[in-house]
């Protein structure tokens, strides 16, 4: 059964077209990354799954129910931390997690969601109006985890956090999707989603580019790594011993660094054995992999007219990305 | 409706009961009554505790309204604008739950304003004046409460219609100017353009009910019935109306027996309307728009 399907999905302010003809399926039980630049649609989308936007043609279902009919029968059953909310800054951190005990019947111990959030006892007892962005965040992630909502929908789930409570939301939704919770959520920063998604949906400009999973992306853009390795002797002469290995596509040699194309992971470990065997002293190693981000600016800024050159762009970028880094 | 009204409702009593603004606005009303029941005793000898209410309902209709308006003017919009509105509406209230939610939240806490002003004023009169004129004070509680959640009606209701916090405020500011600093240009001047001349004392019946409905003279009208001596609507005065026709209700004005429209009484009525039609309006259009 699918958790979330969309059909025809459109939403348009006047000339313009924030979501174009979405067909989505989101299975239940597993975790979907929805992915695209800031503005590409993403919250609108979701906006339509919550009913806080009517679409202006198709319609969407969530856990079966017709999101703008049968709303009320969604909302108990979801778990939503939206993007570009707010608490009530009177209002104490316990009290909204109450407040949202209160409305979806649930049983859950307060105090027990504000530590797996990851806020203290006394944060809790405090207004929420002396919350940092962070704080804010996982109070919110908090009632959305009230009642065990069999779907969490999540829009931008790590805006706000430092690196450490990005990992935190990574292990809970983890664990959540451990527990049978499908998860769907948002983000425009790449790494944050290649680390937990099943499937990740690329969209820009509305429109859906691409689903898949990780590995597929990859594949299909014609990922492979770029391995670089550094050699105490000149490299020109282990150029042809590198090439003939298996799964390298291209070498190019200059003074002691061979840039080897890799399209088998595997074929990283047997140029090494191949170039020991040779005689040749490695004195670093160094690989590129082709990351979700190279994927994605190929996905986005790609010309579909381009498709054709996709793949070289994508390795041209996936070097950019690697000086930069 | 799916049950959360409540919920809502007891949130946002406990939010606005955490307002700074809201308690200066119930201190206020409170000093006010204090200070005009100091005062009277004060200075004059021969008034009873009855004739003293009176008194306090002529600020009243002036102050009552904008404590009410500022109540409720940002509580759909504030949250629209904020954003927390999402972290509500993630949750199972629906947009039904938060307009009616809010309407009850904020009638509430400008019930308690009032109800403590009217404690206040009960506790000074026995205080005071030595008697509590019991009938009329609770006739007295309960219409001011009224008057003030017709207004609270209205601001939820600008409230849940607009999307801007600008525009709530300049529609209820309207408004209220309207009714207390305009309203005699607005009704008197058409009579005026139509008849030559302007509203006599037995004014044409339009014209009589037009006045009914300014909520403003519903509530002077109906605190007139209520407590002994007369509480006069306060307004901007340009002498379109012939003189004798100022302070006297549309019910004394029509000749012979009036109408039940025309009845002080139906002042009731009225101030039900301001409370139901701009919340309905809000409803309307808060149900049907992007948030």
């Amino acid at each position: 059964m699918t958790a979330i399907e969309t059909s025809g999905l459109t939403k348009t302010y006047g000339d313009l077209v924030a979501v174009d003809d979405l067909n989505l399926s989101v299975e239940k039980g597993e975790v979907f990354g929805f992915l695209g630049p800031n503005g590409a649609g993403k919250s609108t989308t979701i906006n339509m799954l919550l009913d806080l936007t009517r679409p202006s043609a198709g319609s969407a279902t969530v856990l079966g129910y017709d999101a703008q009919t049968e709303a009320d029968a969604i909302s108990p059953r979801v778990g939503v931390l939206p993007e570009g909310f707010d608490i009530y800054p009177r209002l104490s951190g316990r009290r909204h997690v109450e407040f949202a005990i209160e409305t979806k019947d649930a049983d859950n111990d307060p105090d027990a969601i504000i530590e797996r959030v990851g806020l203290s006892a006394d944060d809790a007892d405090r207004p929420a109006g002396d919350y940092s962005k962070g704080m804010c965040q996982r109070l919110a992630t908090g009632m959305a985890l009230v009642g065990d909502p069999d779907l969490l929908i999540m829009d931008e789930p790590s805006s706000g956090l430092d690196p450490h409570g990005i990992r935190e939301m990574q292990d809970l939704v983890r664990a959540e999707a451990e527990r049978g919770t499908t998860v769907f959520f948002s983000s425009h920063i790449l790494q944050h989603v290649e680390a937990v998604c099943d499937r990740v949906g690329v969209l820009n400009d509305g429109e859906l580019v691409a689903v898949d999973t990780i590995e597929g992306l990859r594949e299909d853009i014609g990922g492979g790594a770029t391995m670089e390795l550094t050699l105490v002797e000149a490299a020109a002469g282990l150029r042809e011993t590198a090439a003939s290995i298996a799964g390298i596509t291209d070498v190019v040699a200059s003074d002691h660094a061979l840039e080897c194309t890799v399209t088998d992971p595997a074929a990283k470990a047997d140029l090494v054995i191949a170039l020991d065997d040779a005689g040749a002293t490695i004195e670093d190693v160094r690989i590129d992999d082709v990351s979700l981000e190279t994927l994605f600016t190929a996905l986005t800024n790609g010309d579909e007219s381009e498709a054709a050159t996709e793949t070289e762009t994508a390795s041209a970028t996936a070097s950019e990305s690697g000086v930069a880094r | 409706m799916s049950g959360h009204i409540g919920t809502v409702a007891r949130k946002e009593f406990e939010d606005a009961g955490r307002s700074k603004l809201l308690w200066s606005l119930i201190g206020l009303l409170v000093g006010l009554v204090t200070v005009g029941y100091v005062a009277i005793w004060y200075t004059a000898d021969d008034v009873t505790a009855a004739e003293v209410l009176s008194f306090v309902g002529t600020p009243l209709q002036v102050i009552l309204p904008i404590a009410a308006l500022i109540a409720g003017y940002m509580a759909v919009v504030g949250e629209r604008r904020s954003g927390s509105i999402k972290l509500l509406l993630g949750l199972p209230p629906n947009r039904t739950d938060v307009v009616f939610g809010k309407l009850l939240g904020r009638t509430a806490v400008v019930t308690a304003a009032v109800a403590l002003a009217c404690l206040v004023s009960l506790v000074l009169s026995a205080v005071l004046f030595g008697s509590v004129p019991f009938v009329d004070w609770l006739g007295f509680a309960a219409v001011s409460a009224l008057f003030g959640a017709a207004f609270a009606g209205l601001a939820v209701g600008t409230s849940a219609a607009v999307s801007t916090r600008g525009k709530s405020m300049a529609i209820v500011v309207g408004i209220y100017m309207i009714l207390i600093a305009l309203w005699e240009l607005i009704t008197a001047g058409p009579y005026h353009l139509i008849y030559g001349e302007g509203p006599p004392v037995e004014a044409e019946t339009w014209y009589l009910l037009l006045e009914q409905f300014n909520p403003i003279f519903a509530y002077t009208n109906l605190i007139s019935q209520i407590v002994e001596g007369s509480v006069f609507p306060f307004q901007f005065q340009y002498g379109l109306q012939s003189a004798g026709a100022y302070g006297m209700t549309p019910a004394e004005r029509y000749p012979g027996d009036a109408p039940f429209y025309l009845q002080d009484e139906f002042g009731v009525v009225v101030l039900l309307c301001w409370l139901v039609v701009p919340v309905a309006i809000g409803y309307y259009r808060f149900n049907r728009t992007d948030l």
